[in-house]
């Protein structure tokens, strides 16, 4: 029975090996803030972090994780006070929200790999993560303003 | 339900609804039945819970809690609901609290049908809850006024208190609730009709850019959406991909393979007899990833029925046909005498206009948690634009399907959280089947559709053509024919009557004598706001299509072919009068005749193009005839505020002023969707540069001028407007849904494309309050970035795309055709 790390909680899971970790965490450990978009990558919905880095757990089976450390979208800050949340509710970013989890966790990741971010790396981070409402805009305005969030939070 | 109500009656509870009422001289109001379930309905009761109307409860707590019965799917439609009634029940916004409640027969006679469409939540609510704040205002001011021994005269309410002026005293909501019973009646509709409303000079919450209630909770996963529910027991269902869009038949069903997956269950032959989920094969099992595995494990052998070999092109090729034979047309508009006209012009256009078929594509993917519990009930956990609809569907269907009487089954919809719905889930096979599915198997079951599962069983817009015809004289536009060719997908609706005999309430009559059903979602927007005075609108039905492709409302419906179509062509009048877009497009939104817009509701019956939006899209039972005090109609100002719009949005990007880059153009075009009688008045202007060398553009910038008449959340007009025109933006650049041999052809988001974040212009969106009535922003914006963008790539490079999405490869041919 394979252990998984995930929000810095211990879980067993009893699916087999190839299983998409996506539906582990979703309907198997129940932590549904991690959505099911296509299955197959290529639109971000499912973005988790796997030792800090964002992966689509869409496309990488409970085997291939191992004892990494897994976090979703319930352990960025379930008080919303990670400064992407706050900057994504500052500037109302979400819509639907669907894909929102997604694209929130990918953002913490870019930010966490480059805190100062241009409009392009920006751009050019998120745009594996669809939004069919198409918040875009406010995507990228919410990234900038969580980068300074941090600053401020850095400096003060 | 209305016994209940009178029994409610008794105490707190005035009422504030409709005629239904025993007696009928005074509104009832409704507990709010079953906000969440029978165990909450109950905790309501023993708490001094005060109700006077069926959109909020008030509790000693001082919160109030409102009663949302539209769907929530990203336009935050509850906060905007919360504002307007706030404002007038003098609610302080943080005691603001929103539910939904159940949906059922009992809260259908309460709330009326559930639906949420054609951006008409705003416009058609916002005047009876307005009124029905203002009410319960003036119930707990009198109430707060005796607990203060005060004079009534010198009382008002503010921020959730009643304050005696003379003596500066006041009391709290929360207080007067603990202390008084509250047992005020209001007559209707006299009272209704008199209540004085607020100016707007007086708002405090409306028009500000409160921060949606329904994002917080996007934030942090906490958000439930149909797929995030649970019920002990159930199993997951995955759904097999069906030979054919529509009407193949399931001829067996080999599970070898499938029985190898650990976990499999069975697989379901779903029941398609009503002519819903037809092909369709569920594959059951302990987990969804099994039940995936297994659902493609499954060897279906089955008869692909009539459409099998049906493609896209002999579906465009019988259009072109169909268009030929006038007699068979239905008259949509009819201004002057347009054969009449035509030869007395000095300059002839006839052009043919298409466009491919698209689809909604939500990120939510279909899915629907059906339980059967132990008292026999059903109950429907789902994401969807209409539980109402989806209660009567799941009705029409268990009756046949369990051979019981409607009335003897107990339906309830249970309403999470919408994954875009963009007009896509309104079509309830997915709770059909998976009902069928607890029947068959025994136990809850929560059926999730693949993406490519999603895909195959689409609900698209319909592909369509068109013929264009103009006169030109001196300059003037004196005549206009447009000819509409598609799947008109009225009928569809209408579960396989067409038109119920005319009495349906999704058709409506041609212009002319012959009063034939022309489909209402066919032919919006080419009743257009220019003068023109002779002008012709013909529709022909491919009922064929409509079936075969299962033809259905896509965000802002026919308007979103019809302003491609409309606009672009309006340009190219221009071009061949000689005059400059936008001197052309003024000079005709001149407001005569009908486009000068209705005063009020009250217009009478059977004018053409007229469907009583009050009537239709409504969240209160069908209103008898004059029973509803009318609210201003939409329309109050015509074709002038259109013209005001344009303006606006030519002066802000530019226009004829601006310096652009060589092979970069910019194009104009305004809009009035969603309906004739329901228009938010839009104008866009997009500027595009062009490779001549490959046919690729890029979209830069996108300026909207958008008049709504009152913004009720501004910062969340601009959020709606932007993501309706970067809608419309993805719909002409990159989206393209195909058909062959009656199947779509794209499966995932590798093949189908929506519009991505290295793709997005700049925007420049202006909000114009002219004070009227406040109307739809979730749509209109939509339709109008394609037809600019043509018009756009027009000026650039001077080619004329008559197709919709406009691919770089038809540039290029254009380009290259014009150099030799």
């Amino acid at each position: 029975m394979p252990a998984l790390t995930i929000n810095g909680q211990s879980y067993f899971s009893d699916s087999p090996p190839d299983t998409p970790l996506l539906w582990v965490i979703r309907e198997e450990l129940r932590l549904t803030g991690t959505k099911f978009g296509c299955g197959i990558a290529m639109c971000g919905a499912c973005t988790v972090h796997i030792n800090g880095e964002a992966v689509r757990s869409c496309s990488i089976t409970l085997g291939q994780v191992g004892n990494a450390a897994i976090t979703t979208i319930e352990g960025l800050d379930p008080a919303n006070a990670h400064p992407v949340q706050r900057a994504w509710i500052e500037l109302q970013v979400p819509q639907c929200g669907y894909c929102q989890s997604g694209q929130i966790m990918q953002a913490a990741a870019l930010l966490a790999q480059s805190p100062d971010p241009t409009e392009q790396q920006i751009v050019a981070g998120m745009n594996g993560n669809l939004c069919r409402c198409a918040t875009y805009p406010r995507i990228v305005g919410a990234v900038k303003r969580a980068s300074q969030i941090m600053k401020e939070t850095a400096n003060g | 339900m209305a016994d209940t109500t009178e029994q409610g009656l008794t105490r707190r509870e005035f009422l504030v609804r409709s005629a239904a009422v025993a007696g009928g001289t005074f509104l009832s109001i409704g507990v709010p039945p079953g906000s969440r379930s029978g165990q909450a309905q109950a905790a309501m009761a023993a708490t001094p819970a005060f109700t006077p109307s069926i959109w909020f409860t008030m509790t000693p707590d001082g919160v109030t809690t409102m009663h949302i019965v539209k769907a929530e799917m990203g336009q935050h439609i509850g906060t905007a609901f919360a504002q307007i009634i706030a404002d007038e029940l003098e609610v302080p916004w943080d005691k603001v609290r929103l539910d939904t409640p159940l949906e059922s027969v009992d809260n259908f006679a309460v709330y009326g049908l559930a639906y949420t469409v054609n951006s008409g939540s705003v416009t058609t609510e916002f005047d009876r809850i307005s009124r029905a704040g203002a009410l319960g205002r003036i119930a707990l001011t009198e109430a707060g006024c005796k607990l203060l021994g005060a004079q009534l005269v010198n009382c008002y309410a503010d921020s959730g208190r009643v304050i005696d002026k003379t003596s500066g005293r006041s009391i709290g909501y929360g207080e007067i609730l603990q202390k008084a019973k509250i047992d005020r009646k209001f007559a209707y509709p006299q009272d209704f009709k008199s209540v004085k409303l607020k100016e707007r000079s007086q708002y405090k919450i409306i028009g500000k850019s409160v921060p949606a209630l329904d994002i917080p909770a996007k934030t942090n996963g906490q958000a439930k959406y149909g797929m995030d529910v649970f019920i002990p027991g159930m199993a997951y269902g995955s759904l097999a991909i069906p030979r054919t869009r529509y009407a193949s038949k399931v001829l067996s069903i080999d599970e070898t393979e499938a029985r190898k997956i650990p976990g499999y269950l069975k697989a379901v032959k779903i029941d398609d007899s009503i002519g819903k989920c037809t092909g369709w094969v569920v594959a059951l099992a302990e987990t969804y990833p099994a039940a995936v595995k297994a659902s493609r494990a499954l060897k279906i052998q089955a008869d692909p029925g009539p459409y099998g070999k049906l493609s896209l092109s002999d579906i465009m090729e019988e259009f072109s046909e169909m268009s030929e034979k006038a007699q068979e047309s239905a008259a949509w508009v009819l201004e002057g005498d347009v054969e009449k006209a035509l030869p007395q012009a000095d300059k002839k256009l006839e052009v043919e206009y298409s466009s491919d078929m698209v689809c909604h594509a939500f990120m939510e993917p279909i899915n629907c948690t059906v339980q059967h519990a132990a008292d026999d009930s059903w109950h429907v956990h789902v994401g969807t634009q209409s539980t109402g609809f989806a209660r009567m569907t799941l009705t029409a269907y268990l009756s046949k399907v369990l051979n019981k009487k409607p009335e003897d089954l107990k339906i309830f919809v249970h309403q999470y959280l919408v994954g875009g719905g963009f007009g896509g889930k309104q079509d309830y096979d997915e709770i059909l089947a998976a009902a069928y599915c607890v029947k068959e198997l025994g136990r809850p079951v929560k059926l999730i559709t693949t993406r490519e599962a999603y895909f195959a069983t689409a609900f698209p817009r319909t592909p369509t053509f068109h013929r264009l015809k103009a006169g030109i004289k001196n300059g003037q536009l004196i005549a206009m024919n447009q000819d509409i060719v598609c799947g008109w997908m009225g009928p569809r609706f209408s579960v396989g009557k067409k038109f119920n005999n005319g009495t349906d309430w999704l058709q409506l009559d041609s212009w002319d004598a012959k009063k034939e059903d022309i489909d209402q979602w066919s032919i919006g927007g080419s009743d257009h706001w220019y003068y023109v005075p002779n002008h012709r609108v013909r529709a022909w039905d491919s009922d064929r299509t409509t079936w075969a492709v299962q033809a259905s409302a896509l965000r802002t419906v026919s308007n979103s072919y019809n302003m491609f179509v409309v606009e672009s062509f309006i340009d190219e009048c221009a071009h061949a009068a000689g005059r400059d877009p936008l001197e052309f497009r003024l000079a005709m939104l001149n407001g005569k005749g009908g486009n000068r817009g209705i005063p009020n509701t009250g217009y009478p019956p059977g004018t053409p193009s007229d469907y009583y939006m009050d009537q239709l899209w409504i969240s209160l039972p069908w209103p008898q005839a004059g029973t509803w005090p009318p609210y201003e109609s939409g329309t109050v100002g015509g074709a002038l505020r259109l013209a005001n719009c344009l303006r606006v949005a030519a002066g802000r990007a530019g226009w004829g002023s601006k310096r652009l880059p060589p092979n970069t153009g910019m194009g104009l075009a305004v809009s009035s969707a969603e309906e004739r009688q329901s228009p938010t008045w839009v104008a866009g202007v997009a500027e595009v540069t062009v490779d001549p060398a490959t046919g690729k553009y890029r979209v830069n910038k996108v300026t909207i001028a958008i008049d709504m008449g009152l913004a009720i959340n501004p910062n969340n007009i601009k959020a709606q407007v932007m993501g309706a025109a970067l809608w419309g933006t993805s719909q002409v650049t990159s989206e393209r849904l195909t058909y062959k041999n009656g199947a779509i052809e794209q499966t995932n988001f590798h093949e189908y494309k929506p519009i991505r974040q290295a793709d997005v212009p700049q925007f420049d969106i202006e909000l114009i309050e002219s004070g009227r009535h406040p109307v739809g922003v979730g749509e209109p914006a939509s339709t109008v970035v394609a037809p600019a963008v043509a018009n756009a790539i027009f000026n650039a490079v001077g080619v004329r795309v008559r197709h919709m999405p406009i691919t770089p490869e038809v540039v290029l041919e254009g380009i290259k055709s014009k150099k030799t």
